[in-house]
């Protein structure tokens, strides 16, 4: 017995059956877009750029408290394959009662490894003693314009200061809700001397260096001796008085930048995999309400499947017929419930919504999507078949 | 009898797990805030304040009386108090003119309260201290003679001396509050004052600004703890608004539970109203039945849902040793997710008990 053009669904019971399929898939991808949202916006937080390396503390607990020593950028110039080298120290503060984290840099060294639009005002430079460039988000945010002066409250040491907003520039990264200052002024608010840094983002070129390289190349620069005579001052050696530490290469780790915040963030347990099936363990909760509604909406259409019954169909008929019948609608919902996710988090992206005070960026990913296809699919079908086993001509 | 056996059980489950979604998720992010502040309250916390005008968002801006210093000065809790005046001179030296940032106050109790590192003295009345990055950006030595302006007012001071303190003051002209006041022609207000308190003195903090004149705020300088709380607050933030999709969802399940009932329970419905049942008893019968159930999900939700955070903090530990998850809820999140869990199950309810409430015996088959 044919039954594909026999139209016995009920089309409000299958558009409400598509409703819950939908809300379900809505919190599926609001759960796993969200947490994937995080994880990519915080690999990606110091650039994604494979030249790029980072030298960090390895027994630092996030990336924004580590110290490391900035005498290591001077020997750095003496390596084949750096390219340029950025000391940076990031300082956690509360600015007119929001967290901010400002970025102690080195501007013009800064400058070759990202490339900030000045959209307002003017670029940062070294002597600016008491000035400050914010990102465009962070100005939007708090609302700061150009000549504005801000009472910047430290949070690690017990410091505060004032800052005049010299310019407001876009990175189109995480940068964009920070405030940079020159280094000094970052190793004031983190309560650190001249001698350290968090970090020194390194570009090298990728045919003469690698990671594993560059990390040999320091290990034999802090066994060398000093260079002997009087050697021309860089330009943060000018302004502060930076005194000769020690480098110990066992405190040292170099990775590829998205590799250095992977490893912070796989240190807390955070990979792609435990995201994903934490991600699908609050689908399957879900699901239960999928295969419940799935057997009511069989349950709901029992005297017209009764009526076929016992004018000869089988229940392997009626039941292949009724999975035909309901699976592009429950297609349909899961990419409703993708749509209707993508954009509650894009309203939750534009309207300042923040993770460790950075914006989390959401963006729809393939993999996700048929995932939750596939998932929803998968449990209609599951409660489709354990229903139409009931099914008999009485 | 509306209580069958296996839908009754499958409803209540689909409630569970869901509920068990938000309890796991709320008490692991409870742990991790609770983290963040016990790591906040390690860190040796400062201990000194300062007192602004209240509509001030920066020090140079700001305008204090005199007098208040004073009114600290003679409270026994106070440690140090040090009135100053914050405000940018043009600093002319023989080789150079640049704008600055001056700092009037008591130069010896402020660079002793942060442990300066001087070479030289501390600056007498005609005197001035440099920060030592100031010094090298405009090559100023100890004994040299510059002036500072401010519109048409200069004053001559000597440089007795270049200061470290790894703050901003590195990078000011540190000159006694005579030359300040000098220079900006008012000696009766300051930009703010600094004080610190004895330790665990938070009761003279909340005496005092009892005390001060409505136009002046106490600002902490070490503000850990707001910071923790703001970044806390935006996981909560984000946490409220995946809830709502998963409230969504209960209002789904809660309509799905409903609809199952009158399906299954067609036959007892369509007799009560054949027997002359008022129409409102299905639309009760219903509504209860579908809030009895979600009551009791929510219970066994927040058991699964915390004995499944348990279970996987027990599991993640043996994976990552440096992660302790104690997941953990606060009695009025509980409350608050079983009140908007039976919210959102009325919501959900409504509608099939409606319908059910609407229906004839006539129009139900037995």
């Amino acid at each position: 017995m044919r039954l594909i053009s026999f139209n016995y669904l009920q089309r409000q019971r299958l558009v409400i059956l598509t409703l819950v399929l939908m809300l379900a898939s809505v919190l599926f991808s609001i759960t796993a877009f969200g947490f994937f949202g995080f994880y990519k916006t915080f690999n990606a937080y110091l650039g994604e750029e494979q030249d790029i390396l980072t030298i960090y503390q390895t027994g630092s607990t996030t990336p924004f408290t580590g110290f490391i020593p900035l005498q290591l950028t001077t020997r750095l110039e003496n390596i084949s394959g750096v390219l340029a080298n950025s000391p940076e120290i990031t300082a956690p503060t509360l600015v007119m009662g929001k967290s901010i984290f400002f970025r102690g840099v080195i501007p013009e060294e800064f400058s070759k490894l990202n490339q900030l639009t000045i959209l307002k005002g003017e670029n940062l430079q070294l002597k600016d003693t008491h000035f400050t460039i914010v990102g465009k988000r962070l100005a939007d945010t708090l609302n700061l314009a150009v000549g504005n002066k801000i009472l910047v409250l430290g949070t690690l040491a017990e410091r505060y200061l004032e800052l005049e907003i010299k310019g407001v520039y876009e990175s189109n990264s995480a940068f964009d809700d920070e405030a940079i200052v020159p280094l000094y002024v970052g190793q004031w608010l983190r309560g650190t001397n001249y001698e350290t840094v968090t970090i020194i983002r390194v570009k090298i070129d990728r045919g003469k260096l690698t990671p594993s390289l560059l990390y040999e190349e320091i290990t034999k620069e802090a066994d060398a001796p000093p260079p002997d005579g009087k050697t021309r001052p860089t330009p943060i050696e000018e302004i502060i008085p930076i005194s000769t530490t020690t480098i110990n290469p066992e405190n040292l780790g170099v990775k590829e930048t998205r590799d250095f915040m992977k490893t912070y963030l796989e240190r807390y347990g955070m990979t792609q995999e435990t995201l994903l099936i934490l991600s699908a363990a609050v689908f399957v909760f879900a699901s239960a309400t999928v295969f419940s509604a799935s057997h009511t909406f069989v349950r709901q259409h029992e005297h017209e499947t009764a009526v076929l019954r016992s004018l000869g169909a089988s229940t392997k008929t009626l039941r292949l017929n009724l999975i035909i019948k309901v699976l592009p609608w429950s297609i349909a919902a899961s990419l409703i419930g993708v749509i209707v996710a993508m954009a509650i988090l894009l309203t939750m992206q534009n309207s300042n919504l923040e993770a460790l005070s950075h914006r989390i960026l959401f963006q729809p990913d393939l993999l996700l999507i048929t995932l939750d296809v596939l998932l929803v699919s998968a449990i209609v079908v599951l409660g489709m078949m354990r229903s139409t086993k009931k099914l008999n001509p009485e | 009898m509306l209580l069958r056996k296996s839908g009754t059980v499958e409803s209540m489950l689909a409630i569970a797990l869901i509920v068990a979604i938000l309890a796991s998720i709320t008490s692991v992010v409870n742990h991790v805030n609770s983290q963040a502040e016990i790591m906040g309250k390690l860190l040796n916390l400062g201990e000194s304040f300062l007192i602004i005008s209240k509509n001030s968002t920066s020090i140079t801006d700001s305008k204090v009386d005199t007098e208040l210093a004073e009114l600290l000065g003679n409270n026994t809790n106070t440690k140090y108090v040090l009135p100053q005046k914050v405000f940018t001179a043009s600093l002319i030296t023989t080789s150079n003119r640049s704008t600055v940032l001056v700092r009037g106050v008591d130069a010896q109790t402020f660079l002793e309260a942060r442990n300066a590192q001087i070479n030289g003295t501390y600056a007498n009345e005609t005197q001035a201290n440099v920060g030592e990055i100031l010094a090298r950006l405009a090559s100023i030595n100890k004994g040299d003679k510059i002036n500072i302006a401010i519109d048409n007012e200069t004053v001559t001071v000597e440089v007795a001396g270049a200061v470290q303190t790894f703050t901003q003051s590195d990078t000011e002209l540190i000159v006694p509050m005579s030359v300040a006041n000098l220079l900006t022609e008012d000696s009766s207000k300051v930009s703010f004052i600094e004080f610190a308190i004895k330790d665990g003195e938070q009761a003279a903090i909340d005496n005092l600004s009892e005390r001060l004149p409505a136009n002046v705020k106490i600002v902490k300088t070490q503000q850990t703890q707001a910071f923790i709380q703001d970044v806390n607050n935006q996981t909560l933030s984000f946490l409220s608004l995946w809830s709502i999709a998963v409230y969504a969802v209960v209002t789904a399940a809660s309509y799905v539970v409903a609809s199952r009932l009158t399906v299954e329970s067609g036959y007892e419905l369509t007799m009560l109203k054949a027997l002359g049942a008022k129409p409102a008893l299905p639309f009760k019968l219903i509504l209860s039945f579908t809030l009895l159930i979600t009551l009791l999900g929510s219970v066994l939700g927040f058991a699964i849902g915390l004995s499944g955070a348990q279970i996987l903090s027990t599991a993640t530990r043996w994976t990552w040793k440096s992660i302790q998850i104690a997941p953990a809820l606060e009695i009025q999140q509980t409350v608050q997710i079983i009140l908007f869990t039976l919210a959102s199950s009325i919501l959900g309810s409504i509608y099939p008990a409606i319908k059910a409430m609407r229906k004839t015996y006539a129009e139900l088959p037995l």
